[in-house]
């Protein structure tokens, strides 16, 4: 499968004072990329944004502890995947918050796929299989959710993830498999 | 390698952690490309959905947001105080009230200084405004006085605060003018000789032991002896129980039933029936049974038979009411019937037939049936 690196993932260039030194490019290049998985992580836009700011702010106070040991959009992934775990482990508690704004209707999120020169049943088809894999995504655990979308809509690498998630290299690909089979098992039902 | 991947070296490949020889086959066979496609095609369209998507959202979402914290990205920020947890902050109180923070003397820097007067807005004048306010409040007080003063003023105030006796009928318990239950009692214990004379037991609303002329000596339980009548019986003065109403003689119950004294039954005192005193029926005092009234429910006719007309009456052209008055027993059926008002030409006794195959609803004592004294008109008419 062809995969290109985006250019998103290039590490922002390091300023003359400080490894952040520019931080107003980082947040204009990061920014898309964080609200996107963010956005896929929790399925509402008004908390995607919030966190996504969230992120930026702990980020810009945190900017001292920043050593470039990574990239400084792996940084900011762990970040974002930190703001994410503990927004739904609050969120548990606060379910109100859903009666805020509903959730994004996964069939606004599906409505766009590549045309090319497809047939409007193959469209359907396609439709109808990325709406399975939100589905099965959300029904994914936590950690599933966040090493299958740093995988399959961020194109990040294994190593990237580990360093993201905080996790082994091993449990990383332990939870790809998992989400990864339960994905294709919602695919094949569909099928059928 | 000829054999084709497995499923798990397929989600090996997507993951990107197959190794290079898997990878490799995964190129070259056709039919393990063709499966890898399969999956690899959604994830695709999947990722790409979700890129669109995200783009959308951000175009749409809050593009004041975006550009606030791209130009003043400290403004955003929270203080250090305010992004404590709230334990965090409990604790930090709890710690500083046990262990109060050790703070350097205050050392007062400041000194005070001349500062124009806080009222300064009379303008210097405090005491002639005292004055005057003074003055005001003297004049409005003294000029209230005067004015209730005036005569015409202190009529027009009597004219419009009319006092009212408020007519508190409405609220007042209605008095009314219960009747007295009538009613009687009487016993005995079918002694050959009269009741002898004595004293009434007292009244007592319920019967728990019938009056006696010869009071067991050794009674297990000794209760007074009641009857069921009103407070106001005549009683006489006398040492043992007996009818007032008796001869004196030798002390005897009475040739009556049920206990008692007397020749009627129950246990009353008395020739009538009931727990009473009297010749009537179901307790009370005098003769005859309840009356209407006084927590006693009248009866109701159930089943009526109408009179028919004697002979004498039809062709006398008779016609008239007959007054019956009757005692509505416990069962609902019609007793002791007597003409108060009386028509003749044999219209009584017709309407006296008539009326003793009526039935009734018995009227109600504090829920038990009792007899009742009820009147009754019959109309005779020649249509």
């Amino acid at each position: 499968m062809e995969r290109a690196l985006s250019s998103e993932v290039t590490p922002v260039t390091v300023g003359s004072g400080g490894p952040l030194d520019n931080f107003e490019a980082l947040v204009e290049q990061h920014r898309p990329r964080i609200f996107r998985f963010i956005l896929a992580s929790l399925r509402n836009q008004e908390s995607a944004e919030n966190l996504t700011q969230d992120c930026f702010v702990r980020a810009y106070q945190a900017r001292d502890q920043f050593r470039g040991a990574s990239s400084a959009g792996t940084w900011l992934m762990q970040i974002a995947a930190n703001l994410v775990r503990s927004h739904e482990a609050s969120g548990r508690l606060k379910f109100w918050r859903r009666t805020l704004r509903p959730d994004v209707d996964l069939s606004d999120a599906g409505d766009w796929i590549p045309d090319r020169q497809m047939s409007p049943e193959q469209m359907a088809a396609a439709k109808q299989q990325v709406e399975e894999i939100w589905k099965a995504a959300g029904r994914l655990s936590g950690k599933q959710r966040t090493v299958f979308l740093l995988r399959f809509v961020e194109d990040m690498e294994l190593l990237e993830i580990a360093a993201v998630t905080g996790m082994k290299e091993g449990t990383v690909k332990t939870h790809l498999f998992r989400a990864l089979k339960a994905v294709r098992a919602a695919l094949e039902r569909n099928m059928k | 390698m000829s054999h084709h991947l497995s499923s798990r070296q397929i989600s090996g490949c997507l993951i990107g952690a197959g190794d290079p020889s898997e990878q490799r086959h995964a190129r070259e066979c056709a039919a393990c490309r063709a499966e890898i496609e399969t999956l690899a095609t959604p994830l695709a369209w999947f990722r790409t959905s979700v890129h669109h998507w995200s783009e959308r959202q951000l175009r749409e979402g809050n593009p004041e947001m975006a550009s606030a914290f791209e130009t003043a990205p400290v403004l955003l920020l929270t203080p250090e105080s305010l992004d404590r947890a709230w334990y965090s902050n409990i604790i930090a109180a709890i710690r500083e009230a046990i262990h109060p923070p050790e703070l350097p003397p205050l050392r007062l820097t400041s000194r005070p200084v001349e500062v124009p007067r806080i009222w300064g807005f009379y303008g210097g004048h405090e005491r002639t405004a005292g004055a005057y306010s003074v003055l005001i409040h003297a004049a409005v007080i003294a000029l209230l006085f005067v004015l209730g003063s005036v005569k015409p003023v202190q009529m027009f105030v009597r004219e419009t605060a009319t006092l009212i006796a408020p007519d508190l009928k409405p609220y007042l318990a209605e008095k009314r003018d219960q009747p007295q239950p009538h009613g009687g009692g009487g016993g005995g214990t079918r002694s050959p000789l009269d009741a002898s004379k004595g004293k009434l037991p007292k009244v007592a609303p319920r019967q728990f032991t019938p009056p006696r002329v010869d009071p067991p000596e050794n009674a297990k339980l000794p209760l007074m002896p009641t009857i069921v009548a009103p407070p106001d019986v005549p009683n006489i003065q006398a040492t043992n129980y007996g009818d007032p109403l008796s001869r004196m003689g030798v002390p005897s119950n009475g040739t009556g039933l049920g206990g008692g004294i007397g020749t009627g039954a129950g246990g009353g005192v008395g020739p009538g029936k009931g727990l009473g005193f009297g010749p009537g029926s179901g307790g009370g005092f005098g003769g005859g049974a309840y009356r209407i009234g006084g927590g006693v429910s009248a009866p109701a006719v159930i089943h009526k038979v109408e009179p028919e007309y004697s002979e004498e009456a039809r062709k006398a052209k008779w016609q008239g009411t007959v007054v019956l008055q009757l005692v509505v027993d416990e069962k609902g059926r019609p007793q002791d019937l007597k003409v108060m008002r009386a028509l003749g030409l044999g219209l009584d006794q017709k309407a006296i037939e008539a009326v003793e195959k009526w039935t009734f609803k018995p009227g109600m004592k504090d829920g038990k049936p009792v007899p009742v004294i009820a009147t009754i008109e019959v109309n005779f008419r020649l249509l």
